[in-house]
């Protein structure tokens, strides 16, 4: 007997459609996908030891203060993501037709978006991290401005994260890019400039270290400087007379050459 | 009626410095609030405001005492007179004894002298001790060995002495210090001759004849040939010899050519 409750639901049933149904099961899956996918992944960073080495940069402590961790903020992008992904699966499924345009473009720029945080938020860890690594390098240096070359190491990989991260979701960035490189142009001609000396040196240091064209205990003279070699490293050869110390880059050496002394 | 701190107290009262020796972090913050407090050790483990270097780890605490107020007369922490609490630890690594220490002038014998106002480099001069004293320790297979090692000044010392065979160093860039090195010592220690070390730590040249002009040199009887070309050496140039005794095992450090330093191997 077919009562009319039954009737009813069957009317009710009929209308949805078998997509919906699957829509609706795409969705649920989604769910469950997007909590295994956040369990991977927080197992993963903790397993390759992403939790213990950016322990102690200040995103990591600026996010402990707002009661969460690095860790749980990338878990939960990735569990985000799947969930949108699912989403957009069912949307496709269900056919919903009216939605086709705006799916259409959330489609492209989500994975995008979604790159664009990760490599922003692995950007500044790196960046803190970099500032600790320089910095602790640095410690020896006594010096009140030495702090500056960690924070400009920071901000320059910064920068660099915050421009990938523009370029993902698309914003103009040929700018930025420009500056980018005319910072580093001028980052090598400093450095170049500076060094200049110090590598003439040092490749003619190797040359002297290697072939040992005199060594300690020969008397010498090097570019004016008469002596007893006491000691050759990389970028000075040091020679003593009476009580005097020289100092001579390795410079000099190949531009002016060498006398040895020897006994007659 | 006195009570234990009663007799502490009066070890600790009226002290015009209090020396640390090697003490972990927790307890150098204890001493906060005291003023004239020193640390003494291998390193500044604990950032300390005034801190004495010991280049070697004197088994000896009198050694360790001895060398930590020397360093700090040095560095003009303290003066003849004064009187210094030591904090340390002798069995554990935790400070286990405080000593009462008057500063007095006899007690400069050279030693903070040998590692900080030498031409080398006080850690190469560490560095060399330790190679000398390991191998006083071990010999060479169960056997003891003499060995001679001239360090500092090392371009003066060449031109005062002859190769005795062909320098295994020559060409070579081997430092006191590296790892290989002392396997490398060890073997070259067999054959005669001295170990010529630069400022740097540069091993020079081995197999080295010295010639010297021994004339004067006062150097305690019973001592051989090895020590007297060692102590000869450092009067005519600047360098410090460490020597190795081969008869009784002892390490001596002559510097201007006069013993600053006695060790035993075996303590250490």
């Amino acid at each position: 007997m077919v009562g009319p409750l039954q009737l009813a639901l069957d009317r009710l049933f009929g209308t949805v459609s078998v997509r919906l149904w699957l829509a609706i099961g795409i969705v649920a899956a989604g769910v469950i996908a997007a909590y295994a996918v956040m369990g991977v992944t927080s197992r993963l960073l903790d397993r390759i030891g992403v939790v213990e080495t950016i322990e102690g940069t200040s995103f990591e402590r600026t996010t402990n203060e707002f009661g969460t961790s690095t860790a749980r903020i990338i878990t939960q992008l990735s569990g985000a993501f799947t969930l949108l992904v699912a989403v957009f699966l069912a949307v496709t499924v269900a056919d919903l037709r009216f939605a086709d345009l705006f799916w259409g473009t959330v489609a492209v720029f989500l994975p995008r978006l979604f790159a664009a945080l990760v490599v922003l938020v692995v950007g500044v860890v790196v960046a803190d991290k970099v500032e600790l690594l320089v910095s602790e390098r640095l410690r020896g240096v006594k010096l009140p401005e030495i702090g500056l070359i960690p924070l400009l190491a920071k901000y320059s990989v910064l920068f660099v994260a915050v421009l990938i991260a523009l370029s993902q979701i698309g914003v103009a960035v040929l700018a930025l890019i420009v500056l980018l490189g005319a910072y580093a142009l001028a980052l090598i001609v400093l450095t170049a400039l500076a060094t200049k000396d110090l590598l003439a040196s040092g490749t003619a240091g190797v040359y002297l270290l290697l072939h040992q064209p005199y060594s300690i205990g020969d008397e010498v003279t090097i570019g004016g400087r008469h002596g007893i070699v006491q000691e050759v490293d990389l970028l000075v050869t040091r020679i003593e007379n009476d009580g005097k110390e020289y100092v001579v880059p390795n410079r000099t050496v190949l531009q002016d050459g060498i006398v040895r002394v020897r006994d007659a | 009626m006195t009570s234990l701190s009663d007799v502490l107290d009066g070890l600790v009262s009226d002290v015009d410095a209090v020396f640390l020796f090697s003490p972990n972090g927790s307890f150098h913050e204890q001493f906060g609030g005291i003023e004239n407090v020193a640390v003494v050790g291998a390193e500044n483990t604990v950032d300390a405001e005034t801190f004495v270097e010991l280049p070697i780890p004197f088994a000896d605490v009198q050694d360790r005492i001895r060398f930590g107020i020397e360093g700090a007369m040095d560095d003009g922490l303290v003066g003849e007179g004064d009187v210094v609490a030591c904090v340390g630890s002798l069995f554990a690594d935790d400070a286990d004894f405080v000593s009462r220490v008057r500063v007095d002038e006899s007690m400069r014998s050279g030693i903070y002298d040998l590692f900080t106002n030498s031409r080398a480099d006080p850690a190469v001069i560490s560095d060399v001790f330790e190679v000398a004293l390991e191998l006083g320790r071990k010999g060479q297979k169960g056997k003891p060995v003499g060995a001679l090692f001239v360090v500092g000044d090392a371009g003066k010392v060449m031109n005062k002495s002859r190769p005795l065979s062909y320098n295994p160093f020559e060409k070579s860039h081997v430092h006191v210090g590296d790892p290989i090195v002392n396997v490398m010592l060890k073997e070259f220690s067999r054959l005669d001759g001295a170990f010529v070390i630069s400022d740097s730590g540069k091993i020079v040249s081995a197999y080295r004849y010295l010639e010297p002009s021994a004339e004067g040199v006062d150097i305690p009887k019973g001592l051989g040939a090895r020590h007297m070309a060692g102590g000869a050496i450092t009067r005519d140039t600047n360098a410090t010899a460490i020597v190795l005794s081969e008869s009784d095992g002892l390490v001596r450090a002559f510097k201007s050519g006069e013993l600053i330093l006695e060790l035993d191997p075996e303590a250490y």
